[in-house]
Order: C-alpha cells, then sequence, then structure tokens
C-alpha cells in the first residue's frame, strides 16, 4: 500500500468514527466526568477507606479507561461487522488495497484515539487537579498498552464471529460493562471486597488498575494483559472471515 | 495478444459444480458480454478473473497476469464492480472516490467523474442516501478511479429501472469509446443486445456459443414469427402447406406462425388468396431470446 494511500484511508476511516453519535459521546464523556469529579470539594479530600488517596485520585485512571475500552470493545467491533454486513470488504478486495489493508488502517485509527484519549484524561487530572503520576510510571505505561493490545484482541474476536453491526454490540458491550466495574467506574476498586477484588485482577482493566494502584504482584497483572493479547489475538486470527 | 484469456476454467464448491468447462478470448477495445441464467456460473467466472477465488482447472489470464499471483497489480489495472457490493452507509460519494483513487499509482480526474456520471450535485451525499441507480453509477466510477485499461462489471443494470439503465447504457458506451475494455456479465438480453460486440453465452458451467449479438440471434432457428386473428376460420394444414412455415401455434383466436425469413409475404399473400383479414397482427424478429432457448433447450428458468 502507498504512503498515500494509507493516509487516505487512516483519514476517512477517522471521519467515520466521528460520525457516529455514539463515538462522540464516548470520546467526551470521559473528560466531562473527570472535570465534574475535579470540581466537587468532597472529592478533593484524602479519604480513609481509600487509602488516604482522594476521589479524584482514584477515578483517574478509571476514566481514562473508557475511551479504550469502547474504541476496542464497541467501535471496532461493530464499524468491522457493518463493513462485513454491507458487503463493503468486497469492494477492498478488488482494489489495490486488500481487506487486511482495511483493517491496519482502523486500528491505526482505534489505537491513535485511545492513546489521545489518556493522554488528555491524565493531563487535565495532572494540571487541574493535581493527581500525582504513580510510582513506577513505566510499568503503569506498558501495563495500559498491553491492557489496550489485550482488549483489542477479545474486540477482534467479537469482529470475527459477529456477522451484523448489531450482533456485534450485543457480544462486545458486555464485556466492555465487564471491565468498566473492574476497573472502578460504579464503584472504587478500593472499596470492592476482597474477593471481588481477586477476581478483578484476572479482568483485562482490573489488571490495568491494580499496576497503577500497586495493588498485588506487577509482573503477574502484566502476564495476564500478554495473555489476553496472545490468546484474544490468536482466536481472531483462526476465526476471521473477510466474507 | 488477447486482453483477457480464459482457457477451460474449472471451479468446484465442494460436490457442486459451478463451472465445468469455459473458455473465451476478449480482445482489446472490445466490450464482449457473458450471458447466461442465474447459476449458469457467471459471477463465479467473473470472480477467478478478479483474483477473489482460486480456480480449480484451467488457466486465465488477465493483461498478461494471473489474477491469483499478481493480484496487487491486477486491481492497479484492471476495475471490478461486483454484485451486491456496498460501502459503509455514512461514507460521502466523493470521499469514497478519494479513497479508492488514493490507492492507485494512475488516478481519474473526481470531478470529471463525478461530472460525467451524473454525480456532481451528489459529491457531497451519504452512501445511505443514494437512490439504487446513483450506487449503481457511484460503483461504476469507482471501477473507473484507476484509469484501467479493463473494466469486469457484473450484473450492473440489475434492479435498475427502465430509465436509468438506458444512462448506465450510454455510459459503458462512453467507457469503451475512450478505448478500455469492458467485460460486461448480463441476464439481460436487451442488454447484451445493445452493448456487447460479441457476447459467451453460457449455461449449466459451460460456454454453449460465442458470437455477435447479431450472429447469435440467426442461431435461433426461425428468422420470423407473425401472430394474427384470422376473420374465418383457417386450416393449420393449409398454413403448413407453405414451404415458408416450420410452426404453428394457436393462442385461444390466434394464430402464431413461425418460419423462415420471407413468412410474412408468404402467409399474407395466403390470407388474401382466401379473403381473411388478420387483425391484431404482429410481427416479430427473432432475438437473441429465442438463441437462447433453442441453444440451451430451456425457456422458463431465467
Amino acid at each position: 500500500m502507498t504512503g498515500r494511500g494509507f493516509r487516505t484511508l487512516v483519514g476517512v476511516q477517522a471521519k467515520l468514527l466521528l460520525r457516529e453519535p455514539a463515538a462522540v459521546i464516548w470520546l467526551l464523556l470521559p473528560v466531562a466526568l473527570v472535570v465534574l469529579f475535579g470540581n466537587i470539594p468532597a472529592f478533593q479530600t484524602p479519604q480513609h477507606d481509600l487509602g488516604g488517596r482522594r476521589v479524584i485520585d482514584v477515578y483517574v485512571p478509571t476514566f481514562a479507561a473508557m475511551l479504550p475500552l469502547f474504541l476496542a470493545l464497541a467501535a471496532l467491533p461493530t464499524s468491522m461487522a457493518a463493513m462485513r454486513e454491507k458487503n463493503a470488504l468486497r469492494r477492498f478486495a478488488v482494489s489495490p488495497v486488500p481487506p487486511a489493508g482495511m483493517l491496519a488502517g482502523l486500528l491505526a485509527v482505534v489505537a491513535a484515539l485511545a492513546a489521545l484519549g489518556v493522554l488528555l484524561i491524565v493531563l487535565i487530572g495532572a494540571l487541574a487537579f493535581h493527581v500525582h503520576a504513580p510510582n513506577g510510571l513505566g510499568a503503569v505505561l506498558s501495563s495500559f498498552v498491553l491492557g489496550f493490545t489485550a482488549v483489542m484482541a477479545l474486540g477482534l474476536v467479537v469482529a470475527a464471529v459477529a456477522s451484523t453491526a448489531g450482533a456485534a454490540s450485543a457480544l462486545g458491550v458486555p464485556v466492555m460493562i465487564l471491565n468498566f466495574f473492574f476497573s472502578g467506574l460504579y464503584f472504587p476498586v478500593a472499596q470492592m471486597p476482597a474477593a471481588l477484588r481477586d477476581i478483578g485482577q484476572y479482568v483485562p482493566f482490573g489488571a490495568v488498575m491494580d499496576a497503577w494502584s500497586g495493588y498485588g504482584p506487577l509482573w503477574q497483572h502484566l502476564a495476564v494483559l500478554a495473555g489476553y493479547t496472545l490468546v484474544g489475538g490468536l482466536a481472531s486470527a483462526k476465526l476471521f472471515r473477510w466474507e | 495478444m488477447p486482453v483477457i484469456e480464459v482457457d477451460r476454467l474449472h471451479k468446484r464448491y465442494g460436490p457442486l459444480t459451478a463451472v465445468d468447462d469455459v473458455s473465451f478470448a476478449v480482445e482489446q477495445g472490445e466490450i464482449f458480454g457473458i450471458l447466461g441464467p442465474n447459476g449458469a456460473g457467471k459471477t463465479t467466472t467473473v470472480e477467478c478473473l478478479a483474483g477473489l477465488r482460486a480456480p480449480d482447472g484451467g488457466t486465465v489470464r488477465v493483461l498478461g497476469l494471473d489474477p491469483g499471483r499478481d493480484q496487487a497489480e491486477l486491481h492497479q489495472a484492471v476495475g471490478v464492480q461486483l454484485q451486491e457490493a456496498g460501502l459503509p452507509d455514512k461514507l460521502e460519494v466523493r470521499e469514497a472516490l478519494e479513497l479508492f483513487a488514493s490507492f492507485h499509482r494512475r488516478r481519474a480526474d473526481i470531478d470529471g467523474l463525478l461530472d460525467r456520471l451524473g454525480l456532481a450535485d451528489r459529491a457531497g451525499a451519504r452512501y445511505k442516501k443514494l437512490s439504487g441507480g446513483q450506487k449503481q453509477r457511484l460503483a461504476i466510477a469507482l471501477a473507473l478511479v484507476g484509469r484501467p485499461r479493463v473494466v469486469i462489471l457484473d450484473e450492473l443494470t440489475t434492479g435498475l429501472d427502465p430509465h436509468a439503465r438506458r444512462g448506465v447504457w450510454d455510459l459503458v458506451e462512453g467507457i469503451r469509446d475512450d478505448g478500455v475494455t469492458v467485460l460486461l456479465v448480463t441476464h439481460f438480453m436487451e442488454e447484451a443486445e445493445r452493448l456487447c460486440d460479441r457476447l459467451a453465452l453460457i449455461d449449466r458451467g459451460r460456454v454453449v456459443a460465442v458470437d455477435t449479438p447479431a450472429g447469435l440471434a440467426s442461431r435461433g432457428g426461425a428468422a420470423q414469427r407473425m401472430r394474427f386473428r384470422p376473420s374465418a376460420p383457417l386450416d393449420d394444414a393449409d398454413l403448413l402447406a407453405l414451404p415458408e412455415v416450420t410452426a404453428i401455434a394457436r393462442h385461444g383466436a390466434q394464430v402464431e406462425v413461425t418460419g423462415a425469413a420471407d413468412l410474412v409475404q408468404a402467409v399474407t399473400t395466403l390470407l388474401a388468396r382466401r379473403q381473411i383479414i388478420a387483425a391484431e397482427l404482429r410481427i416479430e424478429q427473432t432475438t437473441l431470446d429465442d438463441a437462447f432457448v433453442t441453444l440451451t433447450g430451456r425457456a422458463d428458468e431465467r
């Protein structure tokens, strides 16, 4: 594929994604939430049951996780399934860019938007609300990257087995909600019962949050995420059909 | 050297043989038709030519390239419009053309293409909002966007109203006039007759005949057919006694007579002699339809 072709493809995929009202809402929602939480006075004071951290400290990584989860588990599988449903992949199959090139363009857009979203949330948290960068920044960064590849791999499994956009969102959205739950979106991970928290270590973004907060062994979290990436990647490659 | 060469192509899907034995050659600058009923193996043949399927036997060459091996090179030089290939709902017409143009080394002028296909005023419209005819014209535009030397068009007027269909036919003739070789797949006799310089008639995975439309029509056996309601009783035997008449059929009060080229004159002379008036008279030249029935031995499955 030519550089010009790939750039045009990435531009078109980005435009198509941003034309979905749901995608725009999901892009703006985490930003709105972090600004809102940061402006509630009670969330600015250290809490005993959060280990001396503030609510805003706990929620910045959780909000940062929302966009990657939406992109990987909802946007990616539904747009792939929609392309298949509309037989648009056949059109790519007779153009100089094969459907795999089209998928690469889509993955590039999803990855870039996810990185941008995480960066934006973390920057707002740090600059506006003095949320400190976690200890072991390198480890946290790699857990976010691996966490993203893990959920992308799961999203590709969904994209591989779902033949319509509706089926893709029926399969992908529950996995997204599960990850929201264990990333502490509904209530903070630190307040979960121990048993639930132990389960959370084996859910991709539960492991990412643990790596951020320093709960449990880091190597284990990274291994869990690498495992999802590997197994999901292999399964999607095996199951994927272009038509 | 022919632009497209298909030699003893054979393709099976499990126990089902889709293409049994298909051979033909398409020359530079012609509109070559593949005509046949649904399920005859037309689309499978096209998919082998477009590199989407690997043949189980025989060879296929397009511009000297093997579609299975040289796909990227093939798709640079060959524009393909496939049946039922859609686009994302929210993609705009101009965006679609610019996207697919960006994949090619040679690119057509997008504005020129939009004008020529009558899509200039729909350039900013989303795919979902286009009418059936506009979608088909966009599909043709996408096949032309890399300034191809060959275009393959599969059932491009299916589902269009007669007016839109004629518009698309004019376009295809325009493409040929630019020196592009066109392979046209159709099951419409009228379309094949109007557009094709030559055509291959395919049935049950085999080529039945390759000829010009006129050449094929003349193989349809009888050259003329007339149908009328005689004003007085007329015996079949009297008509059959005429050497020009080959067959007679009765449809209620109407008589249908088929026969050789000078059938009409022979029958009207007979009627005049008996002072019988031929009411509701219709005369038809035999067409590709008749050739199709004669050559395939099938009438109803189209």
